[in-house]
């Protein structure tokens, strides 16, 4: 191997030094002298129409500026990664800890007082938070265009005939949970005014897709809005939503005065995505040797009151759902619905998790079976050169999976001595 | 609202300041003294990014009243570099990348540092049980646990050249 | 952040004391803060003043005469934890000092802190039920003792009288030969409130229990002992048949108290574990533990 000067070395992070140093600047640690504290007011139940606002007595709180709702939102009050179906300031509610009006005020104690006294008359509709429920003909609508949002189907060869020549059949009904990223950093940002340029620092992983949306929000061309990211404390793919990007914005375009915002981490866990909760029923079928013959998947992610990634991470689910290995006969169905839960974005992996989750536990159980260990149940079906996937891709380049899971099994008898050996 | 005269050290420097009792000491730090090394992750003893230093102990500052720490010196990450030469510490957290998004980091530096005080050659079970008190949501702590390992002996270097 | 009408500082317990008497009630004394800080931060505790005991170093240290040792109630856990005297004398209680939240809450949070928030899964509380400890209670009219059960009475209730605070704790010391032990059962290791804890001092004559006492906490509104369990201990020879009856018992009082609580059903099957363990850990022929 030839000798790089960066290649195959390790390389210091360029914010290293002010990261242990203290240095590095957070969202949180801006400071902005005379920057106004924004509190959001959210939604204690999960499924209502809002009737009324009453800010008046919210606004005789001394130190509190001004109250937004959303009848002051001057653009399209809608915004989302894939599809635009979450407001900034809601009129409907869908899930407990939705948006419905938003503090400025000189200190955070006032914007606090404010925060309780804002009258909201609401309409309760009955919640639904389970997927199955949301998917049926006669369930109320979360949105206008119907609960359930998209379906993706992965088809190849004939399952029906496998299954009928199977030696083997397993199935399996597998539910995973909703999982917080818990990045140690919560949501923060400041936001100003440059003239007539409107600048938002704010912790991100997407300050692109954010400038795209606050921007629509707030009915400001583009290139009056920029929005920087500030060294990010973590995110996992939490922070690739929109979270306080057009509070800031609404706030400091409307008051022309700089404005800053922090959640805490009550705030963060109920008020921003979380992993896919997915329902899988699994039949895997296979030969008396453990060869694969055929899968058949249905897939329900539960992506919440909004959207987020849910369509692309139930994508993602189906073309993941045979797992590394090769299947002649694949039927796979994923669909995405709308429910009163927080909402589902992204997070590490994308639905590939709760697949692997569901697909390694039908590699196990076949191997079971079919009395193999199930390291050699694995190596039986692995991708190989050549392999198809069961989106029909030829894998004719190099694959690194084989391999990969001898080394795998190589470390864990070495850090489990406790493991035996393969047939245990 | 009750007013409380507060003096304490900082780093090293006396600081007096009359203050609303009902702060944090991590009130005190961020927003006062803008030292914004210390961090807030959850405010309620769980995660450790706001941990200082307090007369040689690691506290949580997000559990303290301000005013409890009178007459006793804080150390925050700020105070390790202090003449702008990285300390073992952050010198061995980046040499082995135990930092990744750094919000935990000046909460792990200085649990290190206390346990390094007391312990100048820990094993990995007593570097594991010292930053106990702190999450770190990216590395997976094994670079963290290195990266003690390492300022361990890095300080053992120095002290010894500086002792000779 | 907490709105405070009046904060004292008060550099001796007379002080300390006197504050409290004028207050009528409006005051709150505040030890480490690990409990009332966030509490106050939440909304949960509204607080309209502090009496911040934190100067107080004459009630921070731990002492010991004839028989008996002394804990001031602001020494932290993690001075008990890494006290010689109690390590040697009543290692259930360092365990239990030990067990607490992390590094953070030990060097903060205070024995008497624990008492008085009253919680069903303090730490020390169970160490120190099972120790018969007393508290001491001073107020400007005088001061009384009184055993830690009694002090405790419901999740967050005590009977510490408003202007009083609890200035040491005192329990003597298990005979000679007597072995002690604590366990915690938590989701992980660090930073997790016990599921349940369970504290154990057995006493050997002849190779026979002579003397038992075991507290559990998290089961009832608070810490306390089990006399059935102590019972079933004595005049027992250590072994495996004496642990695994044990385990038996301590599931069946455990279901007993806890009725058809959802909690039930894993606590009855979770006892057995932490009291085979303990007992396994006990009878062992190390010295861990030997008073
Ligand atoms: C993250 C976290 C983890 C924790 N983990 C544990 C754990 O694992 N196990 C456990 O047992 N506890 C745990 N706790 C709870 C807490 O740390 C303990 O209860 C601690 O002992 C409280 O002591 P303190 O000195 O901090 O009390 P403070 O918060 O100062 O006071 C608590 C209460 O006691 C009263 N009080 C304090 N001292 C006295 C006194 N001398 N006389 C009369 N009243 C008094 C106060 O008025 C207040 O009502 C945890 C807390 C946190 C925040
Ligand atoms: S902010 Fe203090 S422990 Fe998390
Ligand atoms: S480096 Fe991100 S939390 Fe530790």
């Amino acid at each position: 191997m030839p000798e790089y000067s960066i290649i195959g070395k390790s390389v210091q992070r360029v914010d290293g030094p002010r990261k242990v140093s203290g240095q590095a600047q957070y969202a949180a640690d801006l400071n902005i002298p005379g920057a106004l504290c924004l509190k959001v007011l959210r939604s204690k139940v999960a499924h209502a129409l809002v009737k009324e606002i009453n800010v008046s007595e919210a606004l005789k709180v001394p130190g509190v500026v001004q109250i937004f709702t959303h009848a002051d939102i001057p653009g399209i009050n809608s915004y989302g990664i894939i599809i635009k179906d979450q407001p900034a300031l809601t009129n409907k509610v869908r899930f407990k800890g939705d948006a419905i009006a938003l503090v400025a005020a000189q200190d955070e104690a006032s914007a606090i007082i404010a925060l309780s006294l804002i009258e909201v008359t609401l309409e309760e509709l009955p919640p639904i938070y389970d997927v199955k429920a949301a998917m049926r003909e006669d369930a109320p609508a979360i949105h206008d265009r119907g609960n359930s949002i998209s379906a993706y189907r992965v088809k190849k060869g004939n399952v029906e005939s496998a299954l009928k020549q199977a030696e083997v059949i397993i199935t399996g009904s597998y539910t995973t949970q909703r999982i917080e990223h818990c990045y140690i950093e919560t949501e923060a940002g400041v936001a100003y005014m440059d003239n007539d340029l409107l600048v938002i620092k704010a912790g991100t992983q997407n300050p692109h897709y954010d400038r795209r949306d606050v921007a629509r929000v707030l009915g400001l061309p583009m290139n009056k809005v920029r929005i920087i990211q500030t060294t990010t404390g973590g995110g996992f793919g939490g922070k690739l939503d929109i979270s306080v990007q057009c509070f800031l914005g609404l706030a400091a375009l409307k008051l022309g005065r700089p404005v800053k915002i922090a959640y805490d981490r009550h705030e963060s866990f109920i008020s921003t995505g979380k992993r896919h909760p997915f329902y899988i029923d699994y039949t895997t079928a296979a030969d008396k040797e453990g060869k694969l013959s055929a899968v058949k998947v249905r897939i329900v992610g539960d992506t919440g009151a909004y959207a987020s990634y849910g369509p692309a991470t139930l994508l993602r689910a189906a073309v993941h759902a045979t797992g590394p290995y090769e299947v002649p006969n694949v039927d796979i169905e994923a669909s995405c619905v709308y429910t009163n839960n927080p909402f589902s974005g992204a997070m590490r992996g994308f639905g590939t998790p709760q697949m692997a989750f569901a697909c390694e536990s039908q590699m196990d159980l076949v191997a079971q079976a079919v009395n193999i260990s199930p390291v050699e149940m694995r190596r039986r079906n692995i991708f190989q050169k050549g392999a198809v996937t069961a989106t029909q891709q030829k894998l004719d380049a190099s694959i690194g999976i084989g391999k990969t899971l001898e080394a795998a099994w190589e470390k864990a008898l070495q850090v489990m001595p406790g493991l035996g050996d393969e047939n245990i | 609202m009750a007013q409380f005269h507060l003096e304490m050290k900082v780093n090293g420097k006396a600081i007096a300041l009359d203050i609303d009792p009902g702060l944090r000491l991590l009130d005190v730090l961020r927003d006062i003294l803008h030292l914004t090394g210390t961090k807030e992750g959850c405010g309620e003893g769980e995660c450790g990014a706001c941990s200082v230093i307090l007369d040689d102990e690691l506290v949580d500052s997000c559990l303290i009243l301000a005013p409890q720490a009178y007459g006793r010196e804080v150390i925050t990450i700020e105070g390790l570099a202090l003449n702008g030469e990285l300390d073992p510490y952050q010198q061995a957290f980046l040499e082995v990348g135990a930092v990744q998004c750094g919000y935990c980091t000046p909460g792990m530096i200085l649990a290190a540092r206390v346990l390094l005080n007391h312990k100048p050659k820990p094993s990995q079970q007593e570097i594991a049980r010292a930053i106990s008190g702190n999450l770190c949501r990216c590395t997976g702590y094994a670079k963290i646990v290195q990266g003690v390992e390492i300022a361990a002996s890095i300080k053992e270097t120095k002290e010894g050249v500086s002792r000779a | 952040m907490p709105d405070l009408s009046e904060y004292y500082q008060p550099q001796s317990l007379t002080a300390a004391l006197e504050l409290l008497a004028k207050s009528n009630g409006k005051l709150i004394p505040l030890a480490g803060g690990t409990d009332i800080v966030p509490a106050m931060g939440k909304g949960e505790l509204k607080a309209n003043g502090l009496v911040d005991l934190s100067k107080l170093s004459e009630i921070r240290r731990i002492s010991m005469d004839d028989s008996e040792i002394k804990i001031g109630s602001l020494t932290t856990f993690a001075q008990i934890e890494t006290s010689p005297l109690i390590q040697a004398k009543a290692s259930l209680l360092a365990d239990a000092a030990a067990a607490v939240g992390s590094p953070q809450i030990r060097t903060t949070g205070t024995i008497g802190g624990n008492i008085a928030n009253a919680s069903p899964a303090a730490d020390t509380v169970t160490a120190l039920v099972t120790l018969d400890a007393q508290a001491r209670l001073d107020s400007i009219k005088g001061s009384r003792r009184v055993l830690v059960s009694e002090l405790l009475c419901g999740v967050g209730k005590t009977n510490i009288h408003p202007q009083e605070i609890i200035t040491e704790i005192t329990f003597k010391i298990p005979s000679t030969g007597s072995k002690t032990g604590f366990i915690k059962l938590g989701r992980r290791k660090a930073l997790a409130i016990a599921r349940m804890n369970l504290a154990i001092i057995v006493t050997l004559d002849n190779g026979k229990i002579s003397f038992a006492r075991v507290g559990l906490g998290a089961v009832g509104p608070n810490p306390r002992r089990y006399p059935v369990l102590e019972n079933s201990l004595v005049g027992q020879s250590p072994s495996e048949s004496l642990i695994d009856e044990f385990a038996i018992e301590a599931e069946r009082e455990v279901t007993r108290v806890l009725g058809s609580r959802p909690s039930a059903i894993y606590k009855c099957e979770a006892v057995k574990g932490i009291a085979r363990d303990l007992l396994k850990k006990m009878f062992s022929d190390s010295g861990q533990g030997v008073v």
